[in-house]
C-alpha cells in the first residue's frame, strides 16, 4: 500500500454515464495514484459495476473526463485494455467453450511475444496453482471458484498495471472468499494499482487504502476504510447496518 | 450391390462435401456475429462465375480461375461488411439480427439479378473440373468428385487450423463465445467481423466453383445449396461449425441413399422431415450450444 503523493495513473473528472436514456453514473470524480488500492462499496444497482465498465469503454461516455496515464482514456474496450487497463468483470465473463489455459492465453492476446506470455503464465500458476492444474479443463465445469480465479488470472495475463476487479465474493463460500482476497492482497503488494468494487467494507478494511461510498450514481462519501467502519450512521443509511 | 453402395456413398460424400462447404460459410457468420447472411448463395454464384470469366472469357489458366473466385468472393464478404454490416451493427443485438438478414436479402437478389443481366439466364459451363474416372475393379471413382472431397478436406484442415492454432482463430472463437470479454481482452471485434465475412466470402467463391463444376452456372446457382446449408446448419445448431460439416455429411448420405431406394423427389422432404424431428426433439439442434455450468 502506498499513499496517493504520486501522479494519478486513473484520473475520472466528472463522469456521467448510462444505459439508453438511464443515467446510472451522475458525475463521478477521483483519482487514483500508481500503486494505490482504492475501493468503491456501495448498494446494489447504484451504479459500480457501470463505474467499471465506463473505465473499461463497454458503457460509453456521457459526459465528463477518463484519463489514463495522463492520456484521455480511448472509450473503446480493447483500445483501453492496449494501455494496460485489465478489467475482471463481475459474473466472470469467461469464455465457456474454451479451457482453462486457453482463456488465460486470451487474457494475452495483446502481448507483445511468445517470451512474454510464458513468463506471464508462469506468474499466473504461481499466484494461482490450482489454475495449473485445471488448464485443461472446459471453463464451463468449472465451480464458482474456480471460474474466480480463471477470471483474476485472464485479467493478469493482460499484464497491466491498473486493475479493476468488480465484486470478487459476489456468490461465493467464505473460505473461497478468504482464498479469493489472498490473491488480491498479493497483487496489491506486487505494486499494481486496483480499484475494486466491493458491497462489503470489511473486507477492505485492511487492504485499501481509500475508500469511496457510491450511492444513485454519485460518491456520497470518501476517506480510509477503518473511518467508514467507524460510522454507524454512514453504514446504516447506505449499507444497511 | 456394391456398385450400387459404392454409387451411395460417392453420391453422398461429394454432396456431403458441397453441403459442408456451403454450411461452414454461413455457421462461421452465425456463430460469430448472430447474423444470417442471407446473401451467402448470390457471393457463392458470383464464385463460380468469376472463375468462368477468368478462365473461358480471359483465357487464362484454371488455377488463376480458382484462386480468382476466392478472391472475389473474399472481396464481396469485405464489401458486405464495410457498406452494409458495420452500419447495422450500430444499433441493439435483436434490431441488428433481423435488419441484416432484410438487408442481405435484397442485396442478394440484388447480386442475382446483376448476374444475370451481365451473363443471361443461359446455363454455362464451369471450366473449372476434372474429367475421367479412377477405376478400381468394379468401382468407378469419378476424379469430379474426387477433386471436390479432397478440396473440401483439405478447406476444412485449413479452416480448423485458422481457428484452433492462431490468434486469429483465437479471437473469432472468443467473439463468438462472449463479445464483450473479448473485448475486454483488447479483441477489436469490428476487425473480427470484417475477417469473418472476408473469411466466409472466400469460402463462398470456392463452394460456387466446386457446385457449378458438378452442375453448370446458372445465376440461381447458390440457392439449392443455401437452403440445404440452412438444413444442416439447424440441424447441427446454429453456430456450431463441427456440428454443421457432421451433419452435412450426415444428411447428405441419407438423402442420397433415400434418393435411391425411394426416388429422387423424395430427398429433400426427407431432409425437412429431420429437420421438423430434431427441432422438437432438441430445439438447439443436434450440436447445438447447451452450456453446462456447475454451481
Amino acid at each position: 500500500m502506498s499513499a496517493s503523493t504520486q501522479p494519478p495513473v486513473l484520473s475520472l473528472s466528472n463522469v456521467v454515464s448510462g444505459y439508453k436514456g438511464l443515467q446510472v453514473l451522475k458525475g463521478i470524480s477521483f483519482d487514483i495514484a500508481a500503486g494505490d488500492f482504492v475501493t468503491v462499496v456501495g448498494p446494489n444497482g447504484h451504479g459500480k459495476s457501470t463505474l467499471l465498465k465506463t473505465i473499461s469503454g463497454l458503457v460509453p461516455l456521457t459526459s465528463g473526463a477518463i484519463r489514463i496515464n495522463g492520456e484521455p482514456a480511448p472509450g473503446k474496450p480493447h483500445a483501453v485494455a492496449g494501455l494496460g487497463v485489465a478489467h475482471v468483470p463481475q459474473g466472470d465473463m469467461l469464455f465457456p467453450e474454451m479451457n482453462v489455459l486457453e482463456n488465460l492465453l486470451m487474457g494475452a492476446y495483446l502481448a507483445p511475444s511468445k517470451a512474454e506470455i510464458d513468463r506471464r503464465l508462469d506468474e499466473v500458476y504461481t499466484l494461482l496453482p490450482k489454475l495449473s492444474d485445471r488448464r485443461d479443463q472446459v471453463a464451463s465445469s468449472l465451480s464458482g471458484g474456480e471460474r474466480r480465479m480463471v477470471g483474476i488470472g485472464r485479467g493478469l495475463m493482460m499484464g497491466g498495471q491498473i486493475l479493476l476487479i468488480d465484486e470478487p465474493s459476489l456468490g461465493l463460500a467464505p473460505l473461497i472468499i478468504e482464498q479469493i482476497y489472498g490473491v488480491i492482497t498479493e497483487l496489491s503488494r506486487s505494486g499494481r494499482t486496483i480499484l475494486l468494487v466491493e458491497e462489503n467494507p470489511a473486507r477492505v478494511a485492511d487492504l485499501a487504502d481509500h475508500l469511496h461510498l457510491l450511492d444513485d450514481g454519485i460518491i456520497v462519501w470518501s476517506g480510509p476504510p477503518a473511518e467508514l467502519l467507524a460510522r454507524d450512521e454512514l453504514l446504516a443509511t447506505y449499507l444497511g447496518g | 450391390m456394391l456398385d450400387i453402395l459404392t454409387a451411395i456413398l460417392i453420391a453422398g460424400l461429394t454432396t456431403g462435401a458441397l453441403y459442408a462447404l456451403a454450411t461452414v460459410g454461413l455457421s462461421l457468420v452465425w456463430g460469430s456475429m448472430g447474423m444470417l447472411n442471407m446473401a451467402h448463395a448470390a457471393m457463392l454464384t458470383l464464385g463460380g462465375y468469376s472463375a468462368f470469366t477468368l478462365c473461358t472469357v480471359l483465357g487464362l489458366p484454371v488455377i488463376v480461375g480458382f484462386a480468382g473466385a476466392i478472391l472475389v468472393g473474399a472481396v464481396a464478404g469485405g464489401l458486405l461488411y464495410v457498406l452494409i454490416v458495420r452500419n447495422l451493427l450500430k444499433t441493439d443485438k435483436a434490431t441488428f439480427e433481423s435488419n441484416v438478414m432484410i438487408a442481405t436479402v435484397g442485396i442478394g437478389i440484388a447480386l442475382e439479378n446483376a448476374i444475370l443481366l451481365t451473363y443471361g439466364g443461359q446455363p454455362l459451363k464451369q471450366p473449372i473440373s476434372a474429367t475421367g474416372s479412377f477405376i478400381l475393379g468394379p468401382v468407378s471413382l469419378p476424379y469430379q468428385n474426387m477433386l471436390i472431397v479432397l478440396v473440401v478436406i483439405a478447406l476444412m484442415a485449413v479452416i480448423a487450423l485458422l481457428l484452433g492454432r492462431t490468434r486469429m482463430g483465437r479471437a473469432i472463437r472468443a467473439t463468438a463465445q462472449n463479445r464483450e470479454a473479448a473485448q475486454l481482452m483488447g479483441v477489436a471485434v469490428n476487425s473480427v467481423y470484417f475477417q469473418v465475412l472476408v473469411l466466409s466470402g472466400a469460402i463462398a467463391g470456392i463452394c460456387g466453383v466446386m457446385v457449378s463444376s458438378m452442375t453448370q452456372l446458372s445465376p440461381p446457382l447458390g440457392n439449392d445449396p443455401m437452403l440445404k446449408a440452412f438444413i444442416m446448419c439447424v440441424v447441427a445448431g446454429l453456430g456450431n461449425l463441427p456440428g454443421a460439416v457432421a451433419a452435412a455429411f450426415g444428411l447428405a448420405l441419407l438423402e442420397a441413399f433415400v434418393q435411391y431406394v425411394a426416388g429422387a423427389r423424395w430427398g429433400f422432404p426427407t431432409l425437412l422431415f429431420v429437420v421438423i424431428a430434431v427441432l422438437i426433439w432438441r430445439p438447439a439442434g443436434l450440436f447445438g450450444r447447451v452450456q453446462i455450468r456447475r454451481m
